[in-house]
């Protein structure tokens, strides 16, 4: 259940009515119930004071519940957890330009490079020319991370002093053909900026 | 120069619902924001139809044109709605809002400077678009360089481009933030023109000071990095005194100090503003929020929890950000939430003491503070790290992003029925004020949501092809909310333009119940 609110675009959108439907409903009850001009201003105020209490109580549990939980969810974590649980990470690298990637990973099955076991992967990225994104889709077309790619200075033949390559690890836990898309606006053909990975089960 | 209040009377349409009363002897606090507002309503017109265009032509089978025409559509559209529309709006009302609480004039070269940069800026960009820039609203850096290295625009369309978001950015930066120290600290009040006096201590006043302030410090590096560049590419700064603030990271980093930061302080402006109409509005004549130390309080929560959330914008540029600082951009995201449901409570517990008296632009201004939530919502949520990977460049974004510039644009097109009467000596038509906020309630909220869900479905932001991964039909809900959207805007119009004149005892029974003073 967690796993699905915290690591899946639904859960988020879940979280999202969680917060605003409560809201909602009693906002239009307020408003209706108090738009007849029937102000009844001394027995409406009784208790007000407590309801604020109650309120911003309910608010901050809510606000920390749902941000303390997110913790072990976040990539950090789940990379620091990654490194703890299996020796071997693997290790991919990409370099995304207008408009392809450029991929390498540790297996080549079938002629094609871009296939991972099953299991934790380091996405290493950097971008050749202006920002781009390294997002990865399912088999059932579910974003499961993405990550943008900066260049460096345009004026400087794209080297820059402030930056690396940008890194995340993620655990597959099935096999299939995951879509690389880049989710960031990148000129006049970047809907056409995607890429495929395929993740076969391990020998482990 | 012909006065403002010329301008607005030549301009066919248009001027007919703005036109300046000049009976009142409010021309100085009324001219320059009815020529802001006006034209305001002139970019949200060619915003409307450059965003109708962006789902049609996907529905389209154009070839190479479609996906030309989609970017181009969805540049124009981001640049024309969020600044001179949305931003000159906010000035507009903002400043007659400042002008008759404060008496002060609006006049001299400080407000004129900001209309002809904002809207020669403006002009300006869209030209560039016209001719081929395609950057979209935040100019993706270092892209209008690289779209020029890989042959998609020139480098004059780029200079351009630059030039009109200089002038766009000097308008914000500076030029307001100038105009309202002014009025707030410096010269004396004309009692001719204090027409709701209020400190600035008021809630209804604190956050318009609040939010001059941010843009005045956050802006200042993004217009040191930009013009230095925009310097570059004139030929003034040599390279290698330009290279620093090429550097990608530099530009990004600037561009959303400012960014974010633009949006809390719309957001600081239109709470206060919504905390000073409420209170005029209420079914007792009480005329005074539940509590003005809580509203005072949710406003400061806001700002400071505000400032430095920026760094949620960072959690997927850089996945290597510090985990430290990624989460304090993911806790102060909350925070704001905190400001929000302190807000939330003095709205409501007002209206809950005191009554409501029912009125098509207060009705506005709470249907913009629903949507208001339900964007705040959304922030939060991607804004936490963990979801932030999942929705970040999805669909998600934009939904955030239209849902906030709709939910203020809807607070101010409320507040503005509460001044209208001032500035015009017109009585909108209540019936179309009313219907135009039940078309806003289904295109708003069924919009947001829908975009949401499509970008918890992955529909990506900026892209033109939603068929590649089966997501026309939220491009359908898309069109058919925006659709109603716009019907609710075209219904806004008429209900100005068929407003009724009013005069003598009636104007000033209205200005009075209105809670503006007698002015006659």
């Amino acid at each position: 259940m967690l796993d699905f609110l915290y690591l899946n675009g639904w859960g988020a959108m879940l979280m999202v009515l969680f917060l605003f439907i409560p809201f909602l409903i009693i906002f239009v009850y307020v408003v209706y119930k108090k738009s007849t001009g029937q102000g009844s201003a001394d027995s409406a105020s009784s208790g007000l004071s407590t309801v604020e209490w109650v309120w911003m109580a309910l608010v901050l549990v809510v606000f920390v519940g749902v941000n303390v939980i997110s913790i072990s969810y976040m990539p950090t974590v789940q990379t620091a957890r990654a490194a703890v649980d299996e020796a071997n990470i693997q290790q991919v690298n990409i370099t995304a330009g207008s408009w392809f990637y450029d991929i390498s990973t540790p297996l080549l099955i079938n002629g094609s490079n871009r296939t991972v076991e099953v299991g934790p992967v380091r996405f290493s990225g950097t971008s050749s020319d202006t920002m781009h994104s390294f997002a990865i889709y399912d088999p059932d077309g579910d974003v499961l991370f993405t990550m943008m790619l900066m260049p460096g200075n345009p004026l400087k033949g794209m080297k820059s002093a402030l930056k690396g390559p940008t890194s995340i690890v993620y655990t597959f836990d099935k096999p299939g053909t995951y879509t690389v898309r880049c989710l960031e606006y990148c000129g006049i053909n970047h809907h056409n900026m995607r890429d495929q990975l395929i993740v076969v089960a391990g020998n482990n | 120069m012909a006065s403002p209040t010329t301008i607005v009377g030549n301009i066919p349409f248009f001027g007919r619902m703005f036109a300046v009363d000049q009976s009142t002897g409010l021309e100085d606090i009324n001219a320059w924001p009815a020529l802001m507002i006006m034209t305001s309503f002139i970019w949200l017109a060619v915003a409307g139809l450059l965003g109708v265009v962006m789902p049609l032509v996907q529905f389209l089978d154009l070839g190479p044109l479609g996906p030309d025409l989609y970017y181009t559509a969805l540049t124009g559209h981001g640049a024309a709605l969020a600044f001179p529309f949305v931003f000159q709006l906010m000035v507009g009302v903002g400043l007659h809002r400042m002008g008759s609480c404060r008496g002060q004039p609006i006049t001299g070269p400080i407000p004129a400077l900001i209309y002809i940069f904002m809207n020669a800026g403006a002009l300006l960009l869209t030209v560039a678009i016209l001719f081929g820039l395609k950057i979209s609203l935040v100019v993706m850096y270092p892209l209008p360089v690289v779209g020029v290295q890989t042959g998609q625009w020139s480098m004059n369309v780029v200079i351009l481009g630059f030039t009109g978001i200089a002038l766009v950015l000097i308008t914000m930066i500076i030029l307001y933030p100038i105009q309202v120290i002014k009025m707030a600290f410096f010269g004396k009040a004309r009692q001719e023109l204090l027409l709701s006096p209020r400190s600035l201590q008021d809630p209804g006043m604190l956050g318009m000071l609040m939010a001059a302030f941010v843009l005045l410090i956050a802006g200042i590096p993004l217009l040191i990095v930009a013009s230095t560049i925009l310097g570059f590419l004139y030929g003034i700064v040599p390279p290698f005194l330009a290279s620093w603030a090429a550097e990608t990271v530099v530009f990004q980093f600037a561009f959303f100090i400012f960014a974010h930061n633009l949006m809390e302080a719309m957001a600081l402006m239109v709470i206060s503003a919504v905390y000073a109409t409420l209170p005029l509005y209420l079914a007792d004549g009480t005329r005074k929020l539940y509590s003005e130390p809580l509203a005072r309080i949710a406003l400061w929560i806001l700002l400071l929890t505000s400032l430095t959330s920026f760094f949620h914008h960072f959690i997927t540029l850089f996945p290597n950000l510090p985990a430290a600082l990624a989460y304090h951009g993911n806790i102060m995201s909350f925070g704001t939430g905190i400001g929000s449901a302190l807000s939330i409570f003095t709205i409501l517990a007002t209206i809950w003491k005191h009554g409501l008296r029912p009125a098509p632009g207060l009705m506005a201004i709470l249907l913009g503070f629903v949507l208001y939530i339900l964007d705040g919502a959304s922030a939060v949520v991607t804004s936490n790290v963990a979801w932030s990977f999942q929705l970040h460049g999805t669909m998600w974004q934009s939904g955030h992003t239209m849902t906030v510039l709709v939910s203020m644009a809807l607070m101010w097109m409320g507040v503005l029925y509460h001044h209208y009467p001032v500035i015009t000596g017109r009585q909108i038509d209540e019936q179309l004020g009313n219907l135009f906020v039940k078309l806003c309630a289904v295109g708003c909220v069924g919009g947001a949501v829908v975009m949401l869900a499509g970008g918890a479905a992955g529909m990506p932001r900026r892209f033109a092809d939603w068929g590649q991964g089966g997501w026309m039909g939220y491009g359908t809900l898309i069109l058919i909310f925006g659709l109603i959207l716009g019907i609710a805007y075209v219904v806004y119009a008429v209900s100005l333009y068929r407003s009724r004149e009013i005069a003598g005892a009636e104007f000033n029974k209205l200005l009075v119940d209105g809670g503006w003073g007698t002015v006659r």
